[in-house]
């Protein structure tokens, strides 16, 4: 497949190992953030972290859109889908996202009308097909889903499409890594940066973290080699006592970002204040709304939801899973009583969830020696 | 949880392509540039409509990097190192 096969050679890879393994300092331990749960989940498809040595250790980062929401959003989601006459629409993963009272999954087996969508477009078009109807689109994601949600409230408007609105729970990815930067109980060396949110925002805006914290960063692509490469980077940077963005991922990322799609997002949302993060608490700054100039395109607005504040499950560890300070596999109930088809936690439902990612690859249970 | 959840529609081999940070190289059959929007297929040769607003101006045979129904990257040809 063009564009994807020449990033999974495995010669390639293993020389890359090679050059890995020739930078490390043995006695050293190495940990390394991958910010995103599209890395965490290409590291354990391809077996990245085999190929590495012992003393280089992946932590996972906050970077998976559904494992960040927290229940209450669930929870007013699922009200919201119960309105008489709405039908609701949402990305898949998000449908099996526990709320403190069941996910919308088990909201549409009581009779709300709970509809998967591929994408915000899709949901705008199932409003003008049922112009009878109110259709809410529940919007998540980062910065790579922001724009596309912007990009169809302005379509709607444009087209004058009046019965449909939008639950805004988009989150950016600069301040969750700062919150995690200034956390005393985690300790990092450097970050492979997340590939699709830099083909937005662009590279930019990690430049705080080698300026401010001292941490080198490399964006990286999703195949194999991508991640490998990316790895090396962030490793050579730290044997040549250096510190800055490198961007692996040039094929698809700017160093300036998209342009467009930052004006675009900038004139539909702004950000609120606050914004609860599952297991990182309250994060400034680091969710976005729909700005006033959109008000009437705001489900927030249009209905009215909960908006309670909902503690995680006792049992459930995702904020430490979510910050790194375990793996997934130390969680209590980690692969018993919850699992991709129960799951307690985010974390283990989306594909895209370290949880989820280690139950799938068989990491079920598995400390590596440390040289 | 109900059994309707747990017989929910679960992310296989692939990453979840609506929520996650995931991108799908397509390319570019046939331009609406009036709407802004371009009929592309993947590389299974599935069809879906696209948004082409971030990555205008486009044209048939384009290769783009689709994420939620919207193209965010134009892909550029680069050999591993």
């Amino acid at each position: 497949m063009k564009y994807v096969d020449e990033f999974r050679d495995a010669e390639l890879g293993r020389a890359l190992a090679g050059e890995i393994l020739s930078l490390v300092e043995p006695g050293r331990h190495y940990k390394v953030m991958e910010v995103c749960g599209g890395h965490t989940h290409s590291i354990y498809k391809y077996g990245v972290d085999d190929l590495l040595p012992a003393n280089v250790e992946l932590v996972h980062g906050p970077g998976c859109p559904v494992c960040v929401i927290p229940m209450g959003r669930v929870d007013d989601g699922i009200a919201l889908a119960h309105n008489e006459g709405v039908i609701f629409t949402c990305f898949g993963d998000m449908m099996r996202v526990p709320g403190s009272n069941g996910s919308l999954l088990d909201a549409k087996a009581d009779g709300a009308d709970i509809r998967m969508v591929y994408s915000p477009l899709d949901a705008l078009r199932i409003a003008k097909q049922n112009p009878e109807r109110e259709v809410v689109f529940f919007a998540i994601g980062f910065e790579t889903t922001a724009p596309s949600t912007a990009l169809t409230l302005k379509r709607a408007r444009a087209e004058g499409v009046q019965n449909f609105s939008c639950v805004c729970s988009h989150v950016t990815i600069v301040p969750p890594l700062r919150a995690l930067l200034e956390s005393p109980d985690l300790r990092l060396d450097g970050f492979i940066g997340p590939g699709h949110v830099s083909t937005i925002v662009g590279a930019r805006p990690f430049e705080f973290i080698p300026a401010d914290y001292g941490k080198p960063v490399a964006i990286a692509g999703f195949e194999p080699l991508d991640i490998l490469q990316a790895i090396l980077m962030v490793l050579r940077q730290l044997a040549e006592g250096r510190c800055e963005v490198e961007n692996q991922y040039k094929r698809v990322v700017p160093y300036e970002g998209n342009l467009r799609a930052l004006e675009v997002m900038a004139e539909v949302f702004e950000l609120r204040p606050h914004f609860e993060w599952r297991g990182l608490g309250f994060i400034s700054h680091s969710g976005l709304k729909i700005s006033d100039a959109y008000a009437e395109l705001d489900a927030e607005r249009r209905f009215s939801v909960p908006g309670v504040r909902v503690a995680d499950p006792k049992a459930c560890q995702c904020g430490e899973v979510l910050k790194g300070v375990i793996k997934p596999w130390e969680c209590k109930v980690f692969g018993t009583a919850c699992t991709p088809e129960r799951p307690i936690g985010t974390c283990m439902v989306s594909s895209e969830g370290a949880c989820a990612a280690y139950y799938n690859y068989g990491r079920f249970a598995r400390e590596r020696e440390v040289v | 949880m109900s059994e309707a959840a747990a017989s929910a529609p679960v992310c296989g081999d692939q990453h979840c392509i609506t929520c996650g940070d995931d991108g799908d190289p397509m390319t570019v059959v046939r331009v609406d540039a009036e709407r802004g929007l371009a009929l592309c297929t993947d590389e299974s040769g599935a069809r879906s409509t696209v948004e082409t607003a971030l990555v205008e101006p486009v044209g048939p045979g384009d290769r783009l990097l689709v994420h939620a129904g919207t193209a965010i990257a134009r892909l550029v040809k680069e050999e591993p190192e």
